[in-house]
């Protein structure tokens, strides 16, 4: 054995200074350790390794930050199943071209093997679907699908390759994107008194004794809103999966949402115009959860 | 029943995400029951290579021949693993079975350490086999970074080579026990040597960061055998004079 020949002497090993200063640099003294090139290897590879890592973390946080400001944006909006308003479109371009910039410039280090190996974006990808399936029903009142919703993440990426959007991150993402139909409905409520529908001919105008909400062939934001819930509560994830656990986080959330809307329309309901002009529901009442991102 | 078609949900979108769910869930009970298989023969080959704490260094080739056999068994479930696993994007999956392969990973370590896998590296008791010595007894690839199958990773390697240190600090103080006051010096120095290597890694705040602060440790438990050897003048008298 090589290293046989040079082993230390017993007394050197009483020399416990060595132990503080353990860097080979320093020990010329002695022979290198017989693995230092070995190491050299994997340094290099670990090195590629974290700065793809951090550039992913980067850019993650640059997309969320923009897919928070386009959310933002969009409260301002008013009605339902039209173009955005030009004011609202203009002040976002910024911020997708913000995104497709992001998404670009981490793609070739999502290429391949390293597809799923960078979980820290999905922070950001979940935060970019909040944004992209909101603008989606706003202008056409319909969730966007996994499948549309994964081709804009392609495209944005294209230049250098795709970036991959799981499933979880687009279904974890629409669960916040309830928490901004709740906001959108609430404020539309408070403003003009009445819940946004797409629908020009059937406002659903809330009064005591006609029509109520649950008119089957009228659609607004809360019939969408429960129908999404529906549809999220049957999803059928185990536990044991770290999907279904992220989904267990959010799904008292979503629920509260859903709630926050139909108290709110209870209020509107019963009080009627008693209620004066402007006046906000009680939005944080009644939930013992975690708020909702950004309220 | 609502109208679905004029909704706002299309049905089609989540019997799709249904559908795929199921599907991960199916891939993902199928690789929990190699997984499964995979740990338990981990445990025999562990529980065969312990004997070496108490088996004097001139009867280890005993334990090593067993312990061979037994990874052997991990071998044979690492391809079936292999195979599962290669059908998918490999990080999707990993951590179902990382914790595994490390621990797999360093039963092939000790018992080459050992001097088994005679073939494998030089011979001797004392050797360290290299991540692509470890994968060649594993037969499979290891740090792929052009394709996307299965493959034993940097993290891992390091991670059961973190383990064996900690094996062998404890292997020193036995092997005083059992009346073997070289082979503590071995180890001194391999650890030492492991030591000087991970200490050029730049490493971030990860496990692997943790695990690796862990080591000096280790190294200054084994200083404290051999300085309680040399106290009493118990070194082997050829390692003195060096």
């Amino acid at each position: 054995m090589s290293r046989a020949g040079n082993k230390r002497s017993a007394t050197e090993a009483f020399d416990k200074s060595k132990m503080d200063n353990r860097n080979v640099k320093d020990d010329t003294s002695k022979p290198q350790s017989p693995f230092l090139s070995m190491f050299e290897g994997f340094r290099a590879e670990l090195d590629e390794h974290h700065d793809r890592r951090e550039r992913v973390i980067k850019a993650s946080r640059d997309i969320t930050a923009a897919s928070k400001k386009i959310i933002f944006s969009l409260q301002r909006i008013r009605t339902l199943k039209k173009q955005i308003p030009l004011f609202v479109h203009k002040a976002n371009q910024q911020y997708w071209e913000t995104i497709e910039t992001q998404y670009t410039a981490i793609s070739r280090d999502v290429q391949g093997i390293n597809a799923y190996r960078y979980r820290s974006i999905t922070g950001g990808n979940q935060e970019f679907i909040e944004a992209l399936t909101f603008q989606h029903y706003l202008e056409q009142q319909q969730l966007i699908s996994y499948e549309e919703a994964k081709l804009r993440v392609v495209k944005l990426g294209s230049e250098r390759g795709e970036v991959m959007l799981t499933m979880d991150d687009y279904v974890l993402g629409v669960f916040d994107m309830t928490g901004e139909l709740m906001r959108f409905a609430i404020t539309a409520m408070a403003m003009s008194g009445q819940l946004p529908s797409g629908d020009e001919e059937s406002e659903s105008i809330p009064q005591r004794s006609s029509k109520m909400d649950t008119a089957p062939q009228s659609r607004n934001v809360l019939t969408d809103l429960r129908e999404l819930r529906a549809s999220l509560e049957k999803l059928d994830v185990p536990y044991s999966m770290n999907f279904g656990r992220d989904i267990g986080k959010k799904m008292g959330v979503m629920r509260n949402s859903v709630e926050k809307v139909e108290n709110a329309l209870y209020g509107l309901v019963v009080r009627g115009s008693e209620r004066p002009k402007g006046w906000m529901p009680e939005l944080t009442q009644g939930s013992g959860r975690e708020e909702i991102e950004g309220y | 029943m609502p109208n679905h078609a004029a909704g706002m949900v299309d049905p089609a979108i989540f019997e799709h995400l249904q559908e795929k769910i199921d599907e991960d869930v199916t891939f993902r009970d199928a690789l929990r029951d190699i997984v499964q298989q995979l740990e338990k023969q981990t445990r025999t080959a562990q529980a065969i290579l312990s004997r070496a704490h108490s088996t004097p260094s001139a009867q280890t080739s005993d334990v090593v021949r067993a312990a061979e056999a037994a990874i052997r068994d991990e071998i044979t479930t690492v391809a079936g693993l292999s195979v599962q696993a290669s059908k998918q994007p490999y990080y999707k999956w990993n951590d179902v079975w990382t914790r595994k392969m490390q621990d797999v990973c360093q039963t092939i370590l000790f018992c080459g350490w050992l001097n088994g896998f005679a073939q494998v590296g030089q011979d001797g008791a004392g050797k360290l086999l290299t991540i692509e010595e470890v994968g060649g007894v594993l037969n499979v690839p290891v740090n792929l970074k052009d394709s996307d199958a299965f493959h034993l990773t940097i993290e891992e390697y390091l991670l059961a080579l973190v383990s064996l240190i900690e094996e062998l600090a404890r292997l020193a103080r036995n092997s005083v026990t059992l009346g073997d006051f070289r082979r503590p010096l071995q180890i001194s120095q391999f650890i030492k040597d492991v030591h000087a290597g991970f200490s050029i890694l730049n490493l971030k705040n990860d496990i692997l960061r943790k695990r690796v602060d862990g080591i000096k440790y280790r190294v200054k438990e084994v200083e404290d055998v051999v300085y309680d050897l040399s106290l009493r003048d118990l070194l082997p008298k050829d390692e003195e004079h060096t």
